[in-house]
């Protein structure tokens, strides 16, 4: 064989293995089972929940002194703005530090895709990443009701997130458990009297929470309501 | 450039590749935090995409990188051919993962685009090689 032909056979034969070993791990991996979707701030958003204890919906420890409440819709533009800039904060400043537990409340009233996407969040609650997908499911939400929250992103953000079984995660979004957490949820937003959101409601843990009025959407905001309640 | 510069240069390239490979499958396998400037090496690291089949892909890059030393020491052809297939083959899978970190997890693991780097290294070294030496 001449030297030009080995390597050339040597070049195919190299591409072969490559592409061999990167269609094996988009097999395995469940990545042409649906086309993958891009998936904004996983690395950031990892991070920042890295090691918080989280339960159901609860982020933070269930002893934190003060309770903060969000009532939001995964569909609601301002709620998104309220994630991106005041909650890296809040819980780096008050949650990571044991002072608030942060509760999220959904409501689903924008339409489909705020439910698909509530309960896909609370499916990975069973498995203790509840935040992760709804932060991710913020991130990258995309333009009201137009069938944004897709399988496809869904195993994205669900594959983004370290230690989350995805299929778990789909396979449960229509389980009892959900469909409790859901209405518990509905619940809540309709005795709490919540028209709006984002809305905030902070107080001592286990006593009466106050709706807060946002006067920013950074964590100025809601810092001064988080720091009364705690001074009490 | 001699075959004995070529080899020496692919036998260092290949153990510092070797060497991060361990580094990242040893930390897999123990499941323990990585150093990372770049905050996205937990999420790469234990992601989907992490294993093949069951096996580390940091594992699957250790076998390459003591493969391609392994060929820096032979001097037959077939040998030298070899050590090309490795790196162009390792590279081309490489291509592919830094795909997956940019376009599907958005997390950057620095280990591995330092071992992208070395690949980057080896191609031209392992072809040289393979064309220039007899």
């Amino acid at each position: 064989m001449s030297r030009k032909t080995l390597v050339a056979v040597s070049a195919v034969a190299a591409l072969a293995l490559g592409g061999g070993l990167a269609a094996a791990l988009a097999l395995t991996s469940g990545g042409t089972s649906t086309p993958a979707a891009t998936v904004t701030g996983a690395g950031r958003l990892t991070t920042l929940l890295d090691g918080i204890e989280q339960h159901g919906t609860v982020l933070g420890s269930p002893s934190a002194p003060v309770t903060l409440v969000e009532f939001a819709d995964p569909q609601c533009p301002y709620c998104a703005e309220w994630e991106a800039r005041a909650l890296p904060d809040v819980v780096t400043r008050y949650v990571r530090t044991g002072k608030v537990q942060l509760r999220f409340s959904g409501m689903t009233f924008v339409g489909a895709d705020s439910e698909t996407a509530f309960r896909t969040a609370l499916a990975a609650g069973e498995q203790g990443r509840f935040w992760n997908v709804l932060t991710l499911l913020f991130a990258n939400q995309g333009t009201e009701n137009t069938g944004w929250v897709t399988d496809a992103l869904l195993r994205s953000i669900g594959d983004s997130v370290p230690g989350l079984d995805t299929q778990k995660m789909l396979d449960a979004r229509n389980s009892a458990a959900v469909d409790r957490g859901l209405s518990a949820a509905a619940t809540l937003a309709q005795t709490a009297g919540i028209d709006s959101t984002p809305t905030f409601a902070v107080g001592k843990t286990g006593g009466t929470l106050q709706v807060v009025r946002l006067t920013s959407f950074d964590a100025s905001g809601i810092t001064p309501a988080l720091d009364a309640a705690l001074s009490q | 450039m001699s075959d004995r510069r070529l080899r020496v240069a692919i036998l260092v390239l290949s153990l510092l590749g070797a060497g991060i490979a361990a580094y990242l499958t040893a930390a897999h396998f123990a499941d323990a935090p990585l150093l990372c400037a770049t905050g996205g090496c937990e999420t790469v690291q234990r992601s989907r995409y992490a294993e093949l089949a069951g096996v580390p892909v940091a594992a699957l890059g250790l076998a390459g990188y003591v493969a391609i030393a392994a060929t820096a020491a032979a001097r037959a052809e077939l040998w030298r051919a070899a050590g090309f297939v490795f790196a162009l083959g390792g590279l081309a899978f490489a291509g592919y993962l830094v795909w997956v970190q940019v376009g599907v997890l958005d997390a950057i693991c620095q280990w591995c685009l330092s071992s992208d780097a070395i690949l980057v290294l080896l191609v031209p070294a392992t072809l040289l090689r393979l064309r220039e030496t007899r």
